[in-house]
């Protein structure tokens, strides 16, 4: 990772150097060695700070949508493939400025789930990945300005019987009442702290529909309507855009599986409509596109 | 405090019959902050009305709900009352216990628990009701007319003789659209283009109305009372000014054998520069580039620049953007005929003497190939025996359309009796699923084919044509007799079905108006609004709309021009003020709104500060676009957009109502 870590240090130091950006945000080591964290770089001299290895777990394009951050204008972001999604639909949602953001790219080839990860896990295979990192179409970033390959070679895929997100299949084969039955439960567990929204790279509302009073639409006392109502809902704004990096469930203090959710309208909305998200920024988001074509048989 | 006053109408026994209006009467009474229900046998009547007015005054009222029709009939006549009495018109609700209650279930005690539980509703709503004032738009007073043909032209001479100017706007190089291709006219036999070029030449010559031939519509925008328009006006190759229409041109023009003539449907040729016939309008010559062998070869031919005396063809001419600013579109642009080669057992494309109604028109016009003579296509020789198929395509939902296609029966009769006329001995055959002749004289016209001229009508499909012999043979069933029969003929006319015209549903996304699944443009209403597009300022005329004749087209034309100049005769245009309104405060900027409106009513705006800076970037909505659709509610994740009068709160207080 060495090789990597400089490349990277040294990109962020000439964008400094050259003011063409104000702001780097990228990781940096934790107070624990198998703990990675994100690190805020105005000064070149801070760069030796800048560090990347298999436990970046974070998006950090959640920051973009910071006014704190906002505010350093032209900004360079350190990302893996599927962090950068998020940056391309926040530029596809006019919530940023191509022209005001530096992608440093970087090539990753999957990284340790964090709970493992604190248990001591410190190599990269396929039981110890993210199902995100099993399905990745993004190993190197859809869109950046820098690229930055990886010094590791990238895990085998050698258990057929390892499938991500292979509970979806198993939902999809129960009955309706029995699926409610899985996330009622699944939901009654939910506090309501919005940790899933805040984390959410693409939750930018600065006014959630939680929080619209006039009329309360979505009950916030933590009671079984108004926990499905919030979770679907947020599922619900996310379908077609969520880029599946997977925070929402990490930050989860319940550990409610809201990947299962999100991964189930990504497919769907691939399936019906020939869209994912994230992976071009001209693309119309399908939320927003009527086409002729569109399948209509719901209609009924 | 809110102070409500109810009205729950009988409608006769059109409501009393099935909702107990009393019950929902004495209901209404108990809801908080109603001061007084009552009920009425007729509240659209006069002394409904006053009732109404009466109620506001004396009690003070500062919301009404009325239990009666579907507000699409009388929202408006109470507002209007309302007015009249100083409130505001949006604080008049409807609860439709009518076509939504009464006419739609027998049971009358749910009916009328329905009835209440809609009224409720309306009270709960009416009481979080604002005022709205409507929205004022500026009107440019200049009409746009799409399509030159007889319904175009009719709507822009009466436009324009309205005192209004006029932009028409033609594809082909000269107006007359498919009338001016046809003989004589049904039922009077009045030849067609004698009671057209007068029109033409009049549209032409009209100080209010601008001609744009051979041009097209690139792009529209805007809204009722101020659309702009972009036409692209394809070069002709020829300076316009200075042409005479000598024909000097194309007399000496050496492609005179090869390209069909769209005017005579593919049966005679034209020239490379030509004018479609001698009758155009304008008479300016157009070059086809697609075959002129100037643009072909390299420019070595130019042999109609050196005939022409006052050197006005230029072959470097380019296309020109005109653009306009309007404030209201007829879209006019007529009509195709179906592709007879989906019919392979007529065997038209295979046999020549197989030809489609229209070119059975140019056969008998004189200004046709034949100069009038009715001549077959294969050999020259005039017919003896002619068979006419009705409803090619037309009605038939397997191969063709479903629909009737309404000039077919009437055109068929026509053609029998010229036959008869030009052709003495001659004997014609008519094959038929059903006569229709609906209008004043047509009934009489198809009865004098058959009774004066002898044409013989058999009620029936064909099955089969095949050449035989020099002779067209043509099986088929006569339904009536129950008989097969077989005549040999020497010409086979196909009444092929009418489709919109090629393009119809790109013109209409262009406009932004709806179309059915045929094509055709829809009307805001099909039976009182059959002028009016779905979107304002844009209206329609002619077979754009469905199949029609001639008379019917005119009138549509006359109709659209009617209400441009009733939208004109106003200072400004006045919409509904329940339009969409932008919380500015929390909107981000997503522009999902913007991305589903249908009608593109919302723009961005940039929030500033005080010294200038941009602080963000929201929706705008453009009130003279917005219908108030909501699709814009939907899209937006932070509820950002409202629509006044339809505001979460109220349909929120709505649904609680019932709740409780």
């Amino acid at each position: 990772m060495e090789k990597m870590n400089e490349k990277i240090q040294n990109i962020a130091k000439e964008l400094l150097e050259n003011k063409e950006v104000n702001l780097i945000i990228g990781f940096t080591k934790g107070s624990n060695p198998l703990r990675m964290r994100s690190v805020f770089i105005t000064d070149p001299k801070d760069v030796s700070k800048l560090s990347f290895n298999s436990h970046c777990v974070q998006d950090l394009a959640v920051f973009l949508k910071k006014p704190e951050v906002k505010k350093f204008g032209k900004i360079g972001i350190v990302v893996k493939g599927c962090d950068e999604k998020a940056v391309n639909t926040l530029i596809q949602e006019y919530q940023l400025s191509r022209d005001n953001i530096k992608i440093i790219g970087l090539e990753c080839h999957g990284v340790i789930k964090q709970n493992l990860a604190d248990k001591g896990e410190n190599s990269l295979n396929q039981s110890t990945v993210y199902d995100k990192c099993l399905s990745c179409e993004v190993h190197t970033p859809a869109l950046y300005d820098y690229l930055v390959e990886s010094d590791e070679q990238a895990f085998e895929i050698n258990d057929n019987s390892i499938k991500p997100y292979a509970k979806i299949e198993e939902l999809d084969l129960m009955t309706a009442e029995e699926r409610n039955g899985f996330w009622q439960n699944e939901f009654e567990k939910c506090i309501k702290c919005y940790a899933c929204r805040q984390v959410c790279p693409l939750c930018y509302c600065t006014r959630c529909i939680v929080e619209k009073n006039t009329p309360q639409w979505i009950e916030t006392n933590i009671e079984e309507t108004g926990n499905a109502q919030w979770n679907m809902i947020r599922a619900y704004h996310l379908s077609g855009r969520c880029i599946g990096c997977g925070e929402c469930e990490r930050a989860c203090p319940v550990n409610i599986p809201l990947m299962l959710i999100n991964e189930k309208m990504a497919r769907d909305t691939f399936e019906k409509f020939g869209y994912k998200s994230g992976i071009d920024i001209n693309a119309k988001p399908v939320f927003g596109t009527f086409d002729i074509n569109d399948f209509n048989d719901f209609i009924k | 405090m809110a102070r409500i006053g109810v009205f729950v109408c009988w409608c006769g026994s059109n409501i009393a019959g099935t909702v107990d209006v009393k019950r929902v009467a004495e209901e209404a009474a108990k809801i908080p902050g109603v001061v007084e229900a009552i009920d009425y046998k007729y509240m659209c009547s006069d002394p409904g009305q006053n009732a109404f007015r009466n109620m506001i005054k004396d009690k003070n009222l500062t919301g009404v709900v009325l239990a009666a029709c579907s507000p699409h009939m009388h929202e408006n006549t109470f507002r209007k009352a309302a007015i009249k009495e100083g409130l505001n018109p949006y604080f008049v609700e409807i609860a439709n216990i009518r076509e939504q209650v009464s006419w739609v279930h027998e049971d009358k005690g749910k009916a009328t628990e329905k009835a209440i539980d809609l009224l409720k509703m309306m009270v709960e709503k009416v009481k979080r009701n604002k005022p709205i004032e409507d929205v004022r738009v500026p009107l440019t007073k200049k009409a746009l007319v799409i399509g030159g043909g007889i319904s175009g032209i009719q709507a822009a001479l009466d436009i324009a003789n309205g005192g209004v100017e006029v932009i028409l706007v033609e594809k082909e190089p000269s107006i007359g659209g498919k009338m001016i291709q046809l003989d004589e006219t049904f039922p009077t036999l009045d030849c067609s283009s004698c009671i057209m070029t007068p029109k033409m030449v009049e549209a032409y010559q009209h100080p209010n109305i601008k001609l744009y031939t051979y041009s097209e519509l690139e792009d529209v925008s805007g809204y009722i009372g101020n659309f702009n328009v972009k036409i692209r006006k394809k070069a002709r190759s020829i300076v316009e000014k200075d042409c005479t229409g000598c024909g000097d041109c194309w007399n000496v023009c050496p492609m005179h054998k090869n390209v069909k003539s769209e005017f005579n449907v593919n049966l005679s040729e034209r020239t490379a520069i030509y004018v479609p016939f001698p009758q155009a309008v304008p008479l300016i010559p157009v070059i086809d580039r697609s075959v002129c062998l100037h643009y072909k070869k390299g420019g070595k031919c130019q042999k109609c620049y050196d005939a022409c005396g006052p050197k006005c063809i230029n072959f470097d001419l380019q296309d020109e953007i005109i653009e306009e600013k309007v404030g209201a579109i007829v879209a006019a642009t007529g009509y195709d005929l179906m592709e007879n080669s989906l019919y392979g057992e007529y065997g038209y494309g295979q046999f020549k003497d197989v030809v489609s109604g229209l070119q059975f028109e140019r056969l008998l016009s004189a200004s046709g190939p034949t100069e009038g003579v009715i001549k077959r296509p294969s050999d020259g020789k005039t017919p003896e025996t002619i068979v006419f198929i009705q409803c090619v395509g037309s009605r038939d939902p397997e191969k063709g359309v479903p629909y009737c296609s309404k000039v077919c029966c009437m055109y068929t009769a026509k053609h029998a009796k010229l036959f008869a006329h030009k052709v003495h001995g001659s004997q014609s055959y008519v094959f038929y699923i059903d006569i229709r002749a609906t209008s004043k004289g047509y009934e009489e016209f198809v009865r004098s084919t058959m009774e004066n001229d002898g044409a013989i009508y058999l009620r029936g499909r064909v099955s089969k044509i095949y050449e035989n012999d020099g002779k067209l043979i043509v099986k088929g069933a006569d339904t009536l007799s129950g008989n097969q029969v077989e005549i040999a003929a020497d010409m086979v006319v196909l009444a092929t079905g009418v489709i919109p015209k090629k393009g119809s549903d790109k013109m209409a996304q262009m406009l932004g108006i709806s179309y059915d699944k045929y094509g055709f443009y829809t009307e805001s209403h099909p039976k009182l609004r059959p002028a009016e597009s779905s979107t304002a300022g844009i209206y329609l005329a002619g077979m754009a709309q469905g199949p029609r004749d001639i008379p019917e087209s005119v009138v549509s034309g006359s109709a659209a021009a009617s209400k441009i100049l009733g939208l004109f005769s106003k200072s400004e245009y006045e919409v509904e003020g329940t339009i969409a309104s932008v919380n500015k405060t929390t909107c981000v900027g997503c522009f999902y709104c913007q991305r589903v409106c249908a009608y593109s009513a919302i723009s961005k705006e940039e929030v500033k500060d005080r010294s200038g800076n941009v602080l963000k970037i929201v929706a705008n909505v453009n009130s003279g676009l917005c219908t108030g659709c909501g699709a814009c509610v939907n899209a937006c994740f932070s509820k950002s957009i409202d629509v006044r009068g339809f505001m979460d709160e109220q349909i929120f207080a709505e649904i609680k109502s019932l709740a409780v």
